[in-house]
């Protein structure tokens, strides 16, 4: 183990749930909704009033169909948005109502893209991850740039530290975008569909290392997506919304019913229980060619 | 790997470290700094300082320029720079061209003047320039340099003497004026003398003569004229003419329909040659607008020379000039004529009431 | 990993002070009475040991009342657009801002202009009248520009820069038939405003001299403070805030502060154009783009820039003097339209 990571295991006592699987509740999600305002054409947007815990450790999914409010949510949860009635609490203290840098300090927002406008080297992008922790007018420390390479390390993209980020592969550039997050050293890990862009072998990758960084870094992780599949297969919970309800939230099994399931996604789906004890999604065919069922 | 620390047990780089970090490079920036700061501390100082040593302080004479501006002007005057060529030209008349040290790129006549130092235009001259000359006097006009140019030479503490005669008399008095505060009065006695006499000679001559209606064109395109508050429009009123243009404006820009609804019974320009080529008047008949007028029609065109632009001796010359031919009824005998180039020879002009003038009507 | 230090900061700055001594030496030495490097060493001698009284009058006037002045007119004005550029690069997240571009210094050449004109009326709040309206003019044009150049609620690149290409022409527009039907004022002349001069320093009131001197330093650090958060600024912000950026806070201070840099150089200066759109990007190139090297490096390069600029325009045609932002147009226009194409590519 190198200093950094010697003095960082000492940091933190046995006591705080040594050991696997979800920890003590982390985020509370408690009756929170919210409206947009109106613009001329768009209706009314709600999402209505939501609950759900989190704990540490655990990976949650908020499944959906689009425009079924869960970017909403996220946000709502980020605290970039104040729920319109009900409360979001981070470690008791409500994420709307802090300060811009102790919120950065423990919630960490993973984009889809980065748009950069000046280009800008891997391990550039990794360290803005630091910005929260900076003390004015100064520059980052060596810890800085230790915790940055750390977060590099930590999503395998160690190699890309030096390539410029217009240069790199999408997939590349998810995880290099993954590690300035953990740059951040957050408490809580939001992803807005994070797998939209890569392919079937990348989004696994990815959820995987979710998992395991959750495990490892004690993160509680929300991860917005409408992938059927990979929710019922990475996540601890899954809330699922439906036009601004949220219909049920519980584990992949308790969740994954075939009647919701075809209210909410409008498609002739069926449940199967997989040999790990997660349900798989299989897409029926065209209803009127198996006509045995 | 465990990689959660909170921050407040996070290792912080040793004292020591960050002196080492810290550069000897500092020092160097530090001079550079310095360096830049002495210079500008050292100048204002400079600027602080007294002028000259306060030992002997040249004597001055106060006197009020023709703008109303309170003006110190060391004596005896010993080096002129002149900023106008109308200054020039009145500073040869007045036998003071020894003293002149410097003149601008437009001071054409006499043609020796062409030989001195130049300082730049009229309107931006060189300030380095005219710094490097030392004069004692710099002399302006109002009407062709810039008030900044003149502020600019208060703080540097160079005298400056600005002009601004508003008729043809002003423009003697001005003539006078500027002899008394150079110390040339006894030249300028004579030479003013001449002047009104001629001045009165021609107004004798022109008599209770009817005053032709002239548009005065200072530029073609865009057609400019000139206000009746300039010293020109009074220079055409000895000549026997009166400008169709009323404004205060000194320099208005005109439309051409203005022009025509005026219907000015003579063009007048002024060229640097009095007998002027024809090509460019039969170009400028065809055009739109002014072959609607009556002047171009009839080809009552008056060209004179560029002096009457200026407010200097010559300007007498170009009156009597324009007066010949706006009423040469007035003047039927031929006596030697000094044309205002200083050329003379015997004229062949006859008193016709139509002139084959033609104009080089941009200048 | 090459992150920005401390020491890279004052390496850098080191670096450019050094070719600003070199740059303002040269200035000091050229012009049209060509002063030879002995003369001038022994005047500044003098000068530096205090025998100031010593040196020969002519010298004294063009070295300390016609170039220094001067000299260090051009070193607050470069570095006051550059780092306005800077400013307004990250603050509309785009690499072509500049003052002169987006017409911001045509608003405050015009709200200066006004306060000349209306100045009879407002002669009891001082001189320092016209900064402040040239700030005000700043101010409002910039805002202008930024809600013209939403489409869809959003900034768009391409609609912004057009917008402020309208704007600093309609101004320029407006400026120009003031200048025409007022010309009979003290109203500067409309090639000082709208190509910039740099003879005229600002009255020797002590009040205004360290008004104009302590309001560009003032902005400059505040730009600086945020200079960590336009970095994250740049990359969105969304993003920004989540990482902590306080968006609206910062937003506005760069707002203030560059409209207060185009303001106070416009109104002693006129408009000098693209100084704020080269001299950012060149640093960018040389020193990396990460703003708490930039702000200051901007700075120091704008003063570079605009004293080379200057000292050309009164050298070049000598003993006539050319606008000194005709020759920051003539290097600028190019670059930007350079810029302009590799963005497009």
């Amino acid at each position: 183990m190198s200093a950094a990571q010697a003095t960082a295991s000492r940091a933190h006592p046995a006591g705080e749930g040594a050991g696997w699987g979800p920890g003590e509740v982390r985020l509370n999600v408690e009756q929170a909704s919210y409206a947009y305002a109106g613009e001329r054409e768009a209706p009314l947007f709600t999402l209505e009033a939501t609950s759900f815990q989190a704990r540490q450790r655990e990976l949650v999914a908020i499944l959906g169909p689009n425009a079924s409010g869960k970017s909403t949510l996220l946000r709502l949860i980020s605290g970039a948005l104040a729920p319109l009635s009900g409360r979001v609490e981070l470690d008791g203290a409500e994420t709307n109502r802090l300060d811009p840098r102790t919120r950065a300090r423990r919630i960490a927002v993973v984009q889809q893209e980065s748009s950069l406008l000046f280009p800008a080297r891997a391990w550039e992008y990794v360290l803005q991850g630091r910005h929260p922790y900076r003390r004015a007018l100064r520059f980052e420390t060596a810890e800085d740039l230790a915790i940055a390479t750390n977060a590099l390390a930590q999503v395998g993209a160690e190699a890309l530290q030096d390539r410029w980020m217009d240069k790199i592969s999408g997939g590349e550039k998810q995880r290099v975008i993954l590690a300035r997050a953990l740059a951040q050293q957050p408490v809580l890990l939001l992803l807005d569909e994070p797998t939209l862009h890569l392919d079937i072998g990348a989004q696994v990758e990815l959820l995987q290392r979710l998992r395991q960084l959750a495990q490892e870094n004690r993160y509680t992780v929300v991860v917005v997506t409408h992938e059927l599949n990979l929710a019922a297969e990475f996540a601890d919970q899954v809330v699922l919304l439906h036009r601004g309800r949220s219909l049920r939230v519980g584990s992949p099994a308790e969740v994954y019913r075939q009647d919701l399931l075809e209210q909410v996604f409008e498609a002739p789906l069926e449940v199967e229980i997989g040999p790990a004890g997660r349900p798989r999604v299989i897409v029926q065919g065209n209803r009127s060619e198996d006509a045995g069922g | 790997m465990n990689f959660r620390q909170t921050n407040g047990e996070a290792r912080r780089s040793s004292p020591g470290e960050q002196a080492r970090a810290r550069p000897l490079v500092r020092p160097y920036t530090g001079f550079c700094t310095l360096a830049i700061v002495a210079l500008t501390a050292s100048g204002a100082r400079a600027q602080g300082a007294s002028p000259r040593p306060a030992a002997t302080a040249p004597p001055v004479q106060q006197i009020t320029d023709e703008i109303g501006r309170r003006v110190s002007v060391p004596q005896p005057v010993r080096r002129i720079v002149s900023l106008a060529p109308s200054l020039t030209e009145t500073l040869y008349a007045l036998a003071a061209q020894e003293r002149l040290a410097g003149v601008t790129d437009y001071c054409d006549y006499p043609p020796e003047a062409q030989a001195k130092p130049k300082v730049g235009g009229a309107v931006n001259p060189n300030l380095e320039q005219v710094v490097a000359l030392k004069p004692d006097l710099v002399l302006a006009t109002r009407s062709i340099n810039r008030r900044e140019t003149v502020q600019a030479l208060d703080r540097l503490g160079i005298a400056a003497y600005v002009t601004d005669p508003r008729s043809v008399e002003a423009v003697l008095a001005s003539i006078g004026r500027l002899a008394e505060v150079i110390g040339a009065r006894e030249a300028s006695e004579a030479l003013v003398a001449e002047l009104r006499t001629r001045l009165a000679e021609l107004k004798r001559q022109l008599g209770a003569r009817q005053p032709r209606r002239v548009l005065f064109v200072v530029w073609a395109e865009p057609l400019i004229s000139i206000g009746r508050e300039t010293f020109l429009a009074d220079a055409l009123r000895w000549a026997g003419a009166e400008s169709v243009v009323e404004t205060s404006q000194d320099w208005p820009r005109l439309s051409l329909e203005e022009v025509v609804r005026l219907q000015p019974d003579y063009l007048v320009f002024a060229s640097t040659h009095s007998q002027a080529e024809g090509q460019n008047f039969e170009a400028f008949r065809d055009r739109p607008g002014w072959r609607n007028l009556e002047a171009i029609r009839q080809r009552h065109i008056a060209v004179v020379s560029e002096a009457i632009n200026r407010p200097a001796p010559r300007l007498v010359d170009a009156i009597v000039e324009l007066a010949r031919q706006l009423h040469p009824e007035a003047f039927p005998e031929k006596p030697e004529t000094r044309n205002s180039n200083g050329e003379t020879g015997m004229s062949e002009k006859t008193a016709t009431p139509e002139r084959e003038e033609c104009c080089q009507c941009a200048r | 990993m090459r992150p920005v230090t401390l020491k890279r900061l004052a390496w850098s700055c080191g670096l450019l002070l050094a070719v600003l001594l070199a740059v303002v030496l040269v200035a000091l030495k050229l012009g049209a009475v060509p002063l030879s490097v002995s003369d001038l060493a022994l005047n500044l001698g003098r000068v530096a040991i205090g025998r100031s009284a010593q040196l020969p009058s002519e010298y004294r006037l063009i070295i300390f009342e016609l170039r220094l002045p001067r000299i260090l007119l051009g070193i607050l004005v470069g570095a006051a657009l550059s780092v306005a550029g800077a400013g307004f690069q990250a603050l509309l997240r785009n690499p072509l801002a500049d003052p002169y571009v987006l017409g911001v210094s045509s608003g405050a050449a015009l709200g200066a202009i006004v306060s000349l004109v209306a100045a009879p009326h407002l002669t009891t709040l001082g001189p320092l009248v016209t900064p402040a309206a040239a700030f005000l003019g700043a101010a409002l044009t910039i805002a202008a520009v930024y809600l013209l150049g939403r489409r869809g609620g959003q900034l768009d690149g391409g609609t912004l820069l057009l917008a402020g290409i309208i704007t600093a022409s309609f101004l320029s527009a407006v400026i120009m038939f003031l200048m025409t039907t007022l010309s009979g004022r003290d109203l500067r002349g409309m090639a000082f405003w709208l190509m910039g001069d740099l003879s005229t320093p600002p009255p020797p009131s002590t009040l205004v001299r360290s008004v104009f001197v302590g309001g560009i330093l003032i902005a400059v650090g505040a730009i600086y403070t945020t200079a960590a958060d336009l970095n994250l600024l740049l990359t969105g912000e969304r993003e920004a805030m989540h990482l902590g950026v306080q968006v609206t806070r910062v937003k506005l201070v760069v707002y203030i502060a560059a409209s207060m840099l185009t303001g106070l150089a416009v109104s002693v200066s006129g408009a000098i154009g693209y100084v704020g759109l080269l001299v950012p990007h060149a640093m960018r190139l040389l020193f990396g783009p990460d703003y708490r090297l930039l702000i200051p490096t901007s700075a120091l390069g704008g003063a570079i820039a605009v004293v080379l600029a200057d000292t050309l325009a009164r050298t070049i045609a000598a003993p006539t003097e050319l606008p000194v932002g005709a020759m920051t147009a003539m290097a600028g226009a190019p670059v930007f339209i350079y810029l302009l194409r590799r963005r497009l590519r």
